[in-house]
């Protein structure tokens, strides 16, 4: 899991090699904190096929603004600098993998 | 052949971890299925000063890892699996998982509560943009900002409280003429100056464009109707049973509870309920740890009578 700024967020979407799951999140935020084991787990198991990163929204408000982030945490998988698609706080394992399985076939 | 658990436990909240350390201490092979990260409810709770032996309290999530950590100690397995349905009906109980299938001798049931919904049409399309259920979650996005808080029990206190210092103005709507939370919620909640309260009233229309812009409140005496401007309605009406997995297997009491005494035994031999779900006075994480540690004992008793 990469922590993401601006520059490397924008670095990571310009790139053509791998999709980009980004996790906007906040250290305040407790169900981020739920999530991570979750996340981490991804991380291990689909780190070959995609980049994850993080971005906190506190440090990054423009770029959370910009990509229009109303709640975290908030999933959102990049191809090619475009958003694929994003889910708000999945409540299991589960729901987070198929999301990531779903929205790679797109 | 599939492997056999002596104990399966569904949910990995303070009741399930303690289940879970008080049989895998015993011997047993337990294997803890849980859809995300330990802890459960309390999970989400910045701060707990009622769980004995921290004296400066300590944060929900980090009590849940302790209490997995301590039950992975003598040898409890977690599965982070989301469980689709159980089988109870035959000696060795059955869950459909995520994951797989997993199979226990003695099941027990620590699937806890969730917040229950205000029934209102639309509030689960306006999840996320202006309604919300969890204070300490969801509360820094109105910074500044107007809200109301929905219900009077300790839960909606302490929303209120909490957000009152983040947000411009905080309105809790009540449909009773007086809190029903505990004292030492009242009078700093009183004494906040950015605080009002609607008696009374129950909220029976939401407004919005986009995003919630507003609330309808209606009077419970008089029927009248009055419209509140707000940006955040925060709903802490209580909590449901999580027992979904169980409907049609085990009957449940008129409050969507699993009827099981102190011994926490339901009405199926080897299954066992804990925590949040079972009928009881008081829900609180010391409760639940006294229930997975009861549980354990009877499930030890169980296991010697049948297997």
């Amino acid at each position: 899991m990469i922590t993401m700024n601006t520059e490397l967020f924008r670095n990571a979407l310009a790139q053509n090699e791998k999709p980009v799951l980004v996790e906007f999140s906040a250290p305040w935020c407790t169900y981020c904190r739920r999530i991570a084991p979750a996340l981490a787990q991804m991380d291990a198991q689909y780190g070959e096929e995609l980049i994850f990163g993080q971005v906190n929204i506190d440090d990054e408000p423009a770029l959370t603004e910009a990509e229009r982030i109303e709640l975290v945490p908030t999933m959102v998988i990049y191809r090619s600098g475009k958003a694929l698609g994003s889910i708000v706080a999945p409540d299991s394992k589960a729901k987070l993998e198929a999301f990531i399985l779903e929205t790679l076939k797109k | 052949m599939e492997h056999i658990y002596d104990m399966l436990i569904i949910g990995g909240g303070p009741g399930g971890y303690t289940a879970a350390l008080y049989a895998a201490r015993a011997g047993l092979d337990v294997l803890v299925l849980e859809k995300l990260s330990a802890g459960g409810q309390m999970a989400l709770t910045a701060q707990i000063d009622n769980y004995p032996g921290f004296e400066d309290g300590i944060d929900g999530f980090t009590l849940g890892e302790k209490m997995q950590a301590g039950a992975q100690r003598f040898g409890a397995k977690t599965e982070y699996a989301e469980v689709y349905s159980l089988d109870l009906s035959g000696e060795i109980k059955k869950a459909e998982t995520s994951e797989g299938t997993f199979l226990g001798r003695i099941l027990v049931l620590s699937t806890g509560a969730s917040p229950r919904t205000l029934g209102v049409a639309e509030e689960e399309a306006l999840l996320g943009r202006g309604v919300a259920y969890c204070a300490a979650c969801d509360g820094m996005f109105y910074k500044g900002k107007t809200v109301v808080v929905v219900g009077g029990g300790n839960t909606a206190a302490a929303d209120a409280m909490l957000l009152s210092r983040v947000a411009k103005k905080v309105i809790l709507v009540h449909r009773r003429d007086t809190l029903r939370a505990t004292k030492i919620y009242h009078a700093p909640l009183m004494k906040a100056e950015n605080v009002e309260f609607v008696w009374n009233s129950t909220v029976s229309q939401l407004l919005h464009n986009e995003k919630l812009t507003g609330i309808v409140v209606k009077n419970v005496n008089t029927g009248e109707e009055t419209t509140i401007a707000c940006d955040g309605l925060f709903v802490s009406v209580g909590r449901s049973p999580a027992t979904e997995l169980v409907k049609g297997q085990i009957a449940l009491d008129p409050a969507g509870y699993i009827p099981a005494d102190e011994s926490t035994r339901t009405e199926i031999p080897g299954v066992f309920a804990v925590g949040d779900i079972r009928a009881k006075a008081l829900r609180q994480v010391v409760t639940a740890v006294a229930d997975g540690a009861v549980a354990s004992h009877y499930a030890e008793e169980y296991l010697a009578e049948h297997f």
